[in-house]
């Protein structure tokens, strides 16, 4: 029970953490990305039809994440290129983009929100010898797939890039202080635009995740918010990789209570709200205390 | 960010209008053309669609009925996110003060029967306004006292009225008997009347309409309009005039969410008669759309609220005519949001300004 539990959650917490990642490096380098969600739709998509069509999971989990990069460099454009405002992009890019797949479904399959194709290959999962039958500790470690891995390891690569690469420094340069940036002969808005498509990219795997990690098949609403979710996820993070990933985690395991919830007189609709309601609950607090503490710094 | 975003779509003055009525259109025919090229790829006819789109939503007057009433919660969206945004404030809750706006209004249609017959409205809809505004007061605090960005907060409020509303149809307030999410239908005394039947076009629309007017004068002529005006160009100039920003940022949302209720509640009261889960296709994050389409005025927000309506109508008929999926409608309303804030200027000017 307990097993099943942490299993889950950690199952759920992949594809958040993943876009959050993604999510995280676009912010700090000075956009703010609601379009993840759109991303990681594109992403789900492609796997599927990828891994159904070549029967290679490796290749699905590339397509779905240059499917998202792709969707993220035509965003990013806007954004950087035309000025557009990133909220207003991200928004409509979340309807378009539903509405793309859902045309796309409908004149390509004539499947009308869901597509289930034959001979897709799922992401193999790692059992470990030995661990995988310790309670808890085995449920946690073990029978994850390599996306799953790779997440969390990207948690320290993410920290460590931002803050001992020199690429690293120079995408905080780019969100933090774009003229500066100009100053010393870089482009902020290239940096921005690799931000994106690395956003996209991420997405594009967390949504793979989804469709041909986790259920097999394809539906509109597969992603269900996640997105949102990893945006919540950064911001409660306040873009720290670490933190960001407790977020992950945290929202993941609300994700599995929910899931277990269902049928069984709690109303799964409530647990949905908590995710939303800790990040207004945090950026409460956290503003309280920059002001606090600005309140002593001015006294 | 905020404010920058806010402010640059900001009613344009007198003489702009020409050149705004360009910059409205661009945007609208960009979509249409990218559009037209997925229509191209996936074998249908683009002009062939659009001149359908165009037949089925103005047609003939039931079709004009339809697409009024389609209308109908976009310009009400709309207006309440151009209120916000002209304060500065990037209000993209409206979509949750619709959903709860709505399950007010429906809660009292269907629950104070004992009410006068001629009170049930304007209580349904006073119901929905309270419970809009005040769903908005809290992102409005936090970003008036704290500087919490109001965009977080106001898209997750979404979320939170969509999954609250979406228990209490599924618990509390379903419908006795009912198997699908939905609460009891409303009392015949607190439905809106037709006013051209047989289409569904409602009294909603001229509530609307009427709005839309309160605020033209009230945007161009009222002190709180002005002050709310120079509070989203330039809040420090507004502060060295005497204006208590931070009450015009809390009344700005309060507003706002008190229209996005109106919504919600004339969507309850005109059309469905009943609040189910989910009631709304994104009535909020298209009123976003219509507002920054018709750069924040009352005859421009009137039209983009009528182009999308016609979308929608449209958008649903072409579906049993031909074989056009009708997504082809959720692709051009995103478009639309998308380049309706691109500065198409920067492509063929030198360069960065």
């Amino acid at each position: 029970m307990i097993d099943d539990i942490v299993h889950a959650g950690f199952v759920m917490t992949t594809p958040v953490l993943l876009a959050a990642l993604g999510g995280l490096i676009n912010r700090t380098a000075g956009i703010v990305n609601i379009g993840l969600d759109a991303m990681m739709l594109v992403g789900a998509l492609l796997g599927l039809m990828v891994s159904s069509a070549t029967g290679y999971w490796a290749l699905a989990l590339l397509a779905a994440g240059m499917g998202g990069a792709i969707v993220g460099l035509l965003m990013s454009l806007v954004v950087t290129r035309l000025e557009a405002n990133e909220i207003v992009v991200g928004l409509g890019l979340n309807v378009a983009v539903a509405g793309l797949v859902r045309f796309f479904l409908k004149s390509t399959y004539g499947a009308a929100g869901t597509l289930s194709l034959p001979g897709v290959v799922m992401l193999p999962r790692l059992d470990i010898p030995g661990i995988a039958d310790i309670p808890v500790i085995g449920a946690i470690l073990s029978g994850h797939d390599l996306l799953t891995w790779a997440a969390w390891l990207m948690v320290p690569v993410t920290a460590w890039f931002l803050a001992r690469t020199r690429f690293g420094l120079r995408m905080r340069a780019a969100g933090a202080a774009p003229q500066a940036t100009r100053a010393l002969g870089l482009d902020p808005l290239f940096l921005r635009d690799i931000s994106t498509i690395y956003a996209g990219f991420m997405s594009g795997l967390a949504g793979a995740y989804l469709s041909i990690g986790v259920v097999g098949i394809f539906n509109e609403g597969i992603t269900a918010g996640r997105g949102f979710i990893a945006l919540a996820a950064f911001y409660f993070g306040r873009n720290r990789p670490g933190l960001t990933a407790l977020g992950a985690l945290i929202f993941g395991f609300f994700d599995a209570f929910q899931i277990r919830l269902q049928g069984r007189g709690v109303p799964a609709e409530l647990v949905q709200t908590l995710p939303y309601v800790m990040v207004i609950v945090i950026l409460t607090m956290v503003a309280i205390v920059l002001r606090r503490a600005r309140a002593r710094g001015g006294a | 960010m905020t404010s920058d975003a806010a402010t640059t779509v900001m009613q344009p003055s007198g003489r702009a209008w020409l050149r705004s009525i360009g910059e409205a259109l661009l945007p609208l025919g960009v979509a249409l053309a990218i559009a037209a090229l997925i229509l191209l790829v996936s074998g249908f006819d683009p002009i062939e669609v659009y001149r359908l789109l165009l037949v089925e939503s103005f047609g003939d007057a039931r079709r004009i009925g339809a697409t009024l009433a389609a209308s109908t919660p976009l310009i009400l969206t709309g207006l309440a996110t151009a209120i916000a945004f002209r304060a500065g404030v990037f209000n993209v809750g409206v979509e949750g003060s619709l959903y709860v706006g709505g399950m007010a209004a429906a809660y009292v249609g269907f629950a104070a029967t004992g009410l006068l017959g001629f009170l049930m409205v304007p209580a349904a809809l006073l119901a929905a306004v309270i419970v809009g505004a005040l769903w908005m007061w809290l992102p409005g605090v936090l970003r008036a006292r704290l500087d919490v960005d109001e965009v977080v907060t106001t898209l997750m409020l979404n979320f939170i009225a969509i999954s609250l509303t979406s228990y209490l149809v599924n618990g509390p307030l379903l419908a006795p008997g009912s198997a699908n999410s939905a609460t009891p239908m409303i009392a015949d005394a607190a439905r809106l009347s037709p006013i051209m039947p047989p289409s569904t076009l409602n009294t909603g629309f001229l509530i609307a309409v009427a709005l839309l007017v309160l605020y033209a004068f009230w945007s161009s002529r009222s002190a709180l309009g002005f002050e709310s005006r120079l509070t989203g160009l330039s809040p420090r100039f507004a502060i060295a005039s005497g204006i208590d920003v931070r009450k015009v940022i809390v009344g700005m949302m309060l507003l706002s969410g008190a229209v996005g209720g109106i919504a919600g509640g004339i969507h309850v009261l005109g059309n469905i008669h009943r609040f189910v889960a989910g009631f709304s296709p994104g009535y909020g994050f298209t009123g976003i759309a219509v507002a920054l389409l018709g750069r924040n005025s009352a005859v421009g927000m009137l039209l983009a609220a009528i182009l999308f309506g016609a979308l929608t109508t449209s958008g649903a008929t072409i579906q049993l005519f031909s074989d056009v999926p009708i997504e082809i409608v959720n692709i051009l309303q995103g478009m639309v949001m998308i380049f309706a804030v691109a500065r198409f200027g920067l492509l063929v000017g030198k360069g960065r300004p």
